[in-house]
């Protein structure tokens, strides 16, 4: 490893050290000594453009932007002092005297860092009399993006996101001063995979998604994090949902999914495919056990799943192997996995374990993978060779048979399918959503997304990576963790629930 | 439709591109030589500009927004600048404007429709001292009244 060089700093009184080349911002932050700022974001060059993070430093007579200031040996920084707080009050007037206060009815209240920082830096009263600049508030820029001009700082985070991190480059600052403002070309939508993250970079309610626009306030969300499970990068993500709400019929639970930061793996950033993915969590969902016999009645899943147990245990030891099979999917986690393994290859001694994912996609080259799964690796760590079934074989020898997950379709037709199922007795499905292998199947379980689970998944790099729950789970649903666990134990075999990892 | 300079533009275009290591770095000289040409630089003048310096043509459209001496639309004969900034304003540019709007009819960046005379409000001519100042077709005037304003108007026209 090359040698950092350390530079020793004086900040507020504490001796800081900090790598060589780090700015000012970054040093104090380091110390626990945050430093209010709108354009400096560390995935880029700084550009010093909104002045709120001047301090004093000694032995210059002005204060200067932490931002921009890269440490020096003995430098003496203070950034609490009454000068600098007279200064951040000025920026943070100048930039409110063209703002519109539009906060009732903005989408960024409560996470917006100029109502932040004016919580903490301004609270100065509003004297100007001069009429604010109107200024178009509701501009399509593309891709469900909507650009309001009061409200922008001009801190040109967003342009420079697009020249820097997609390299597409699709906004830009035209005019100057008081007429300056954010836009595209002759009104070329932005149109790259990544533009979501323009929402979670503007400081203030600039840019907001038309997904998530009006929907609710963001201090009614919980936030926690997870591993997106939508391709296999594993790129960390925010899960952000209401619990502990009655909800109505049809209301949303999971309102938005950020990007989360992971220096190993995302950076800052995440693709508007796995940002989609909050759908997955709320709709189109299996909301209770269904079978096909008496589908009308409640039933538990444990209840569904003796029935479960019983056309297994029907058939006699030495026939499972060929008479049983089970399809299973690479979004499994690897203790879930791990617990299949032990029940269905070790315990019952199958040999028809087989898988079925979605169809890989195009990578893009930045983050997105051709593989639409969070868990292939996992899949090989816990000790599978995956492969698709023979529909033919599978119809001419088995009776019974699980399928967890819906990609069966990704591969055979929905009328191949029907015809292989038609021919084995007792078919069983486990899924999260609903689906036209549902009809098909005796029994289907309604299966917990992964952002409702906890577990581990090991990404395209091999990088494992385990998360809790990210959303208390629908009403009703069962992870696929719980399922085999109470297989194993009603079948009595011991799988070991608990060293699974 | 697609722009190209005449060939002496081109070659003149080369000339200033060549000694800088980055080639973006030449895009003010390299549009007024294309201004100097067309008069203003219009969109097509915008995509040539971004192919031969490597950029796209949205960081063209930001600098040609961004200072008032490039237009990227045809102006009249004859363009009026008056300088809108700190010095000029205290010192009575407003009035110069609106007398300029009122005798021409036209608004800033507007021409008057005989395609005489563009008006344009610009930033600091760099005469604060003449303030207010104005510039026709490059000449400074300055500190300028209303007479004498319509003094210069008169001149104009009777150089037609
Ligand atoms: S739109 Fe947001 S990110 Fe872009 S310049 Fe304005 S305030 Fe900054
Ligand atoms: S954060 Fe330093 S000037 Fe904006």
């Amino acid at each position: 490893m090359s040698e950092v060089k350390m530079v020793g700093l004086t900040i507020d009184g504490r001796t800081v050290r900090a790598a060589e080349g780090t700015n000012v911002l970054q040093a104090a932050e380091q110390a626990g000594i945050s430093i209010p700022h709108f354009c400096y974001h560390p995935a880029f060059e700084a550009e010093g453009n909104c002045r709120l993070c001047l301090v004093e430093i000694e032995g210059l007579p002005k204060l200067d932007s932490a931002c921009s200031t890269v440490v020096r040996e003995g430098m003496i920084v203070r950034t609490s002092t009454a000068p600098v707080l007279e200064a951040r009050k000025d920026v943070l007037e100048f930039l409110l005297a063209e703002h519109p206060l539009d906060c009732p009815i903005c989408d960024k209240a409560g996470e917006c860092k100029l109502q932040d920082y004016y919580d903490r830096h301004g609270l100065f009263p509003g004297w100007f009399l001069e009429a604010k600049e109107k200024r178009q508030k509701k501009i399509s820029i593309g891709k469900g993006l909507l650009l309001d001009r009061e409200r922008c700082i001009l801190c040109t985070r967003c342009v420079r996101y697009l020249r820097k991190v997609t390299g597409t480059g699709e906004l830009g600052v035209f005019e100057r001063g008081v007429r300056a403002e954010v836009g595209t070309y002759d009104d070329a939508p932005i149109d790259n995979n990544y533009s979501g993250n323009l929402v979670d970079i503007c400081p203030v309610g600039a840019i907001t998604d038309t997904d998530f626009r009006f929907k609710t306030r963001a201090w009614f969300l919980e936030k926690r994090p997870t591993v997106c499970p939508r391709c296999s990068r594993g790129c960390a993500v925010i899960v952000e949902s209401v619990s502990g709400y009655p909800l109505e019929e049809g209301e949303r639970r999971v309102f938005r999914i950020r990007a989360g930061e992971n220096p190993a793996v995302n950076g800052y950033w995440i693709c508007d495919f796995g940002r989609a993915g909050r759908r997955d969590i709320d709709e189109g969902r299996q909301e209770r056990v269904i079978k096909s016999a008496s589908p009308e009645s409640e039933l538990s899943w444990q209840k569904a799943l003796a029935d479960v147990m019983a056309r297994i245990r029907s058939v006699p030891g030495p026939e499972r192997a060929a008479k049983v099979a089970v399809i299973l999917n690479s979004r499994m986690t690897r203790e879930e996995l791990t617990l299949a393994k032990r029940l269905f290859a070790e315990g019952l001694s199958l040999d028809k374990i087989f898988f079925a994912d979605p169809k890989p996609g195009a990578a893009d080259g930045f983050l997105l993978t051709e593989e639409r799964v969070p868990n292939a690796r996992g899949v090989l760590q816990a000790g599978f060779s995956p492969r698709l079934p023979d529909l033919d074989a599978l119809a001419a020898s088995v009776e019974v048979l699980l399928v967890f997950g819906s990609h069966l379709l990704d591969h055979f037709s929905e009328e191949a399918v029907s015809r292989a199922l038609a021919k084995i007795p007792s078919k069983f499905l486990f899924s999260a959503h609903t689906g036209p292998l549902d009809r098909l199947a005796e029994i289907v379980f309604p299966l917990a997304v992964s952002a409702e689970k906890s577990g581990t998944y090991i990404n395209i790099d091999g990088l494992r990576q385990s998360f809790g729950r990210a959303a208390e789970p629908a009403p009703g649903v069962v992870s696929e963790h719980e399922i085999l666990g109470c297989l194993a134990a009603g079948l009595g075999l011991n799988v070991g629930e608990h060293d699974v990892r | 439709m697609s722009y190209a300079p005449s060939a002496a533009a081109v070659k003149k275009i080369d000339g200033i591109i060549a000694p800088y290591p980055e080639k973006s770095a030449a895009l003010l000289p390299v549009l007024r030589v294309v201004q100097d040409e067309l008069g203003c630089v219009p969109p097509e003048a915008e995509t040539w500009v971004a192919a031969k310096l490597g950029i796209q043509p949205i960081r063209i459209r930001e600098v040609l927004s961004f200072y008032t001496m490039f237009r990227r639309r045809p102006a009249g004969k004859t363009i009026i600048q008056v300088c809108r900034n700190l010095s000029c304003t205290l010192a009575g540019a407003e009035d110069i404007i609106g007398f300029l709007k009122e005798r021409l009819h036209v608004g800033p960046d507007g021409t008057t429709p005989d395609g005489r005379i563009t008006l344009v409000t610009v930033e600091c001519l760099g005469h604060c001292d003449h303030s207010p100042c104005l510039q026709i077709d490059g000449i400074d005037h300055g500190p300028v009244t209303r007479d004498g304003v319509a003094a210069l108007l008169e001149e104009l026209r009777a150089h037609e």
